[in-house]
């Protein structure tokens, strides 16, 4: 026990007299917290649209009006053939054309058959389908306005598309990029400066100095565990006060629910930065590895494009992936108020997790080279 | 009575041969100097009877314990300072010696009494909670070693613990090793300069991973028909 608090005491005073990752770890989680949230926002502003209006009727103006109006497009006015809208759009000048065809006005008076062609630019998949639902909103909410000045029953206004979006009322993205960002941050913690620096007293040599001692192996991992277990909780309840100070995101379930599923997650990913550090030889070696399983949870975690929409075999994939696994229960917990019962199996294979990899860490720190 | 029994050692990476079955002993309290080129596998060995690295094959003991069956014991009882030097430089002087003899199991009281008494014949209690990075290479050196005996082990493993020490510095480093080989600790130590291998009792030459030479250092130079160890290691490298 001696033993151990002396590691985790020698650790701590190595992490504060390092001046760098002293001030990596104070201001990493401070500037990913201020700049994510808003480069990583998927709401579609400016959309440039473009309009083929054969009908130049009233009517055609008034909806070309309710696209300027709705505040997400940018009129780039008429244009009068396929062919000039087709150049435009390879030139990424417009991203929408909307095409009115001839007696638009008159077939929408007299209820018959009508249709306006959209035609969008789906280089990005996100934009455009975002965008074309914003096309079909402005159109819709503008012809069911028509029919009912004019007193018709269209068919349109038989159907009433509502959305309600539980959980996150407005739709606000931010909701959902911030406690991802939090799960980002434990994760650096956790995985990177872990495994950088067992590496490095390989590196120096000092581990050489420990090894001679008769300090068991569970002692030594315990002994770094420990103090970058209360770093990244630290780091994790400050990020919390910024996710609520800057952003006033208040968490829905329990604060002591939260903290505990952080520090079963902060266990594997500590574990897992040790097993990378004792199996690589210096610290760029371990880097690579780190962030290489680092793109690859965060891109399958579902932070940025959702986990039901990857082809089967890389949901079978994300089982493996812990950061997933936290990444529920962080929305769970800090959105939709879950409780305990919940996220019960996310804190089983997160503690699975943490138990496997640990004795993979221990098992694979070799104190005598073969 | 023997400290260290070497038997039929030998340590292989792939085809090359680091160690090539080599055999002695220590007696206890003696300082034994384990010459060889660079390359010849003293590091080798030292690391392999402290228990850092696998043989491939024979076995030794060291401190009255096997090396195969219970190398935990050995580490109880050894001390190792390493060519490199690496006790942590972020750390103090005494912060150093604390966590080192900790984990050595060193009651609290003891302990602290221990660091001031070998800092104050260092003469670097003054330094005691300097970094020792901040420290020259000659002290850190000394701290090394000062710190690899404040468990009391039995025997004291150093691989060339005064390259790139000044002359006086190395002089002292001496001096403290004999002082130590006369409370009975075994002192087991490499060396490239030839005149501190005069002042061990017993010395050994590698070369090839083989050992060539062992004796007092009068016996082998009378032996080899030299005047100088430095000679003597001429004859034995170039062979």
């Amino acid at each position: 026990m001696r033993t151990i608090l002396m590691l985790v005491k020698k650790e701590f005073l190595q992490v504060f007299r390092n001046s760098l990752l002293w001030k990596i770890l104070l201001i990493a989680p401070l500037a990913e917290f201020i700049l994510f949230p808003f480069t990583a926002d998927y709401e579609i502003k400016k959309l440039n649209i473009a309009f083929i209006d054969y009908d130049h009727s009233t009517t055609t103006r008034e909806i070309q009006n309710e696209f300027v109006a709705s505040g997400y497009f940018v009129s780039y006015g008429n244009i009068n053939s396929q062919k000039e809208a087709r150049s435009l759009m390879q030139r990424d000048v417009i991203d929408f054309i909307v095409e009115f065809p001839c007696d638009f006005e008159r077939k929408i008076i007299t209820n018959e058959y009508t249709q306006i062609a959209v035609t969008a630019n789906a280089i990005n998949s996100v934009k455009a389908g975002i965008g074309t639902n914003y096309v079909q909103t402005v159109l819709f909410d503008y012809i069911s306005s028509l029919a009912e000045s004019f007193g018709v029953e269209s068919q349109l206004t038989n159907i009433t598309i509502t959305n309600i979006y539980w959980f996150n009322e407005q739709m606000n993205y931010k909701n959902l990029i911030v406690p991802g960002i939090l799960v980002i941050l434990v994760t650096l913690i956790g995985a990177y400066v872990t495994a950088l620096n067992l590496v490095r007293e390989k590196e120096l040599g000092t581990i050489e100095q420990i090894n001679v001692t008769p300090i068991k192996k569970w002692q030594f991992l315990l002994g770094k565990m420990i103090p970058f277990w209360i770093l990244g909780m630290g780091e994790f309840i400050i990020g919390l006060g910024i996710m609520y100070l800057v952003f006033g995101i208040t968490i829905q379930g329990s604060f002591w629910l939260l903290l505990f599923a952080t520090s079963i997650y902060l266990f594997v990913m500590l574990g897992l930065g040790f097993f990378i550090s004792s199996v690589s030889e210096n610290q760029l070696q371990a880097m690579f590895v780190v962030f290489f399983l680092f793109i690859v949870f965060v891109l399958l975690s579902g932070l940025f494009t959702p986990i039901e929409g990857m082809p089967s075999w890389a949901q079978y994939v994300n089982y493996l992936n812990p950061m997933s696994f936290f990444m529920d229960i962080i929305k769970l917990v800090i959105l939709k108020a879950s409780n305990i019962h919940d996220i019960k199996i996310q804190l089983l294979v997160l503690t699975g997790m943490a138990i496997v990899i640990n004795t993979a860490a221990l098992l694979s720190y070799r104190e005598k080279v073969k | 009575m023997y400290s260290i029994v070497v038997e039929n050692l030998i340590k292989k990476y792939n085809h090359f041969v680091a160690v090539d079955n080599i055999s002695f002993k220590v007696k206890r309290g003696e300082i034994f100097g384990f010459l060889g080129a660079n390359g010849a596998g003293k590091t080798t060995t030292i690391k392999m009877l402290c228990g850092l690295l696998q043989p491939t094959s024979g076995n030794a003991t060291v401190a009255g314990y096997d090396l195969k069956k219970d190398y935990k014991s050995i580490k109880k009882n050894i001390g190792y300072m390493s060519q490199r030097f690496s006790l942590y430089e972020d750390l103090t002087l005494y912060e150093n010696m604390q966590l080192f003899g900790t984990v050595y199991g060193i009651p609290r009281k003891i302990l602290k009494e221990r660091i001031y008494e070998s800092l104050d014949s260092l003469q670097m209690t003054e330094k005691a909670n300097s970094l020792v990075y901040s420290i020259p290479l000659g002290w850190k050196q000394k701290l090394a070693f000062a710190t690899a005996m404040l468990h009391h082990p039995q025997i004291v493993f150093l691989d060339e613990p005064t390259s790139g020490v000044d002359p006086i510095v190395r002089r002292e480093f001496w001096n403290m090793l004999y002082e130590t080989a006369n409370k009975g600790v075994t002192i087991f130590v490499t060396t490239h300069y030839m005149d501190e291998a005069e002042y061990c009792e017993k010395i050994s030459m590698m070369s090839d991973g083989q050992l060539k030479l062992i004796g007092t250092p009068s016996e082998l130079k009378s032996k080899m028909n030299v005047d100088s160890i430095a000679e003597l290691f001429q004859k034995i490298v170039n062979r």
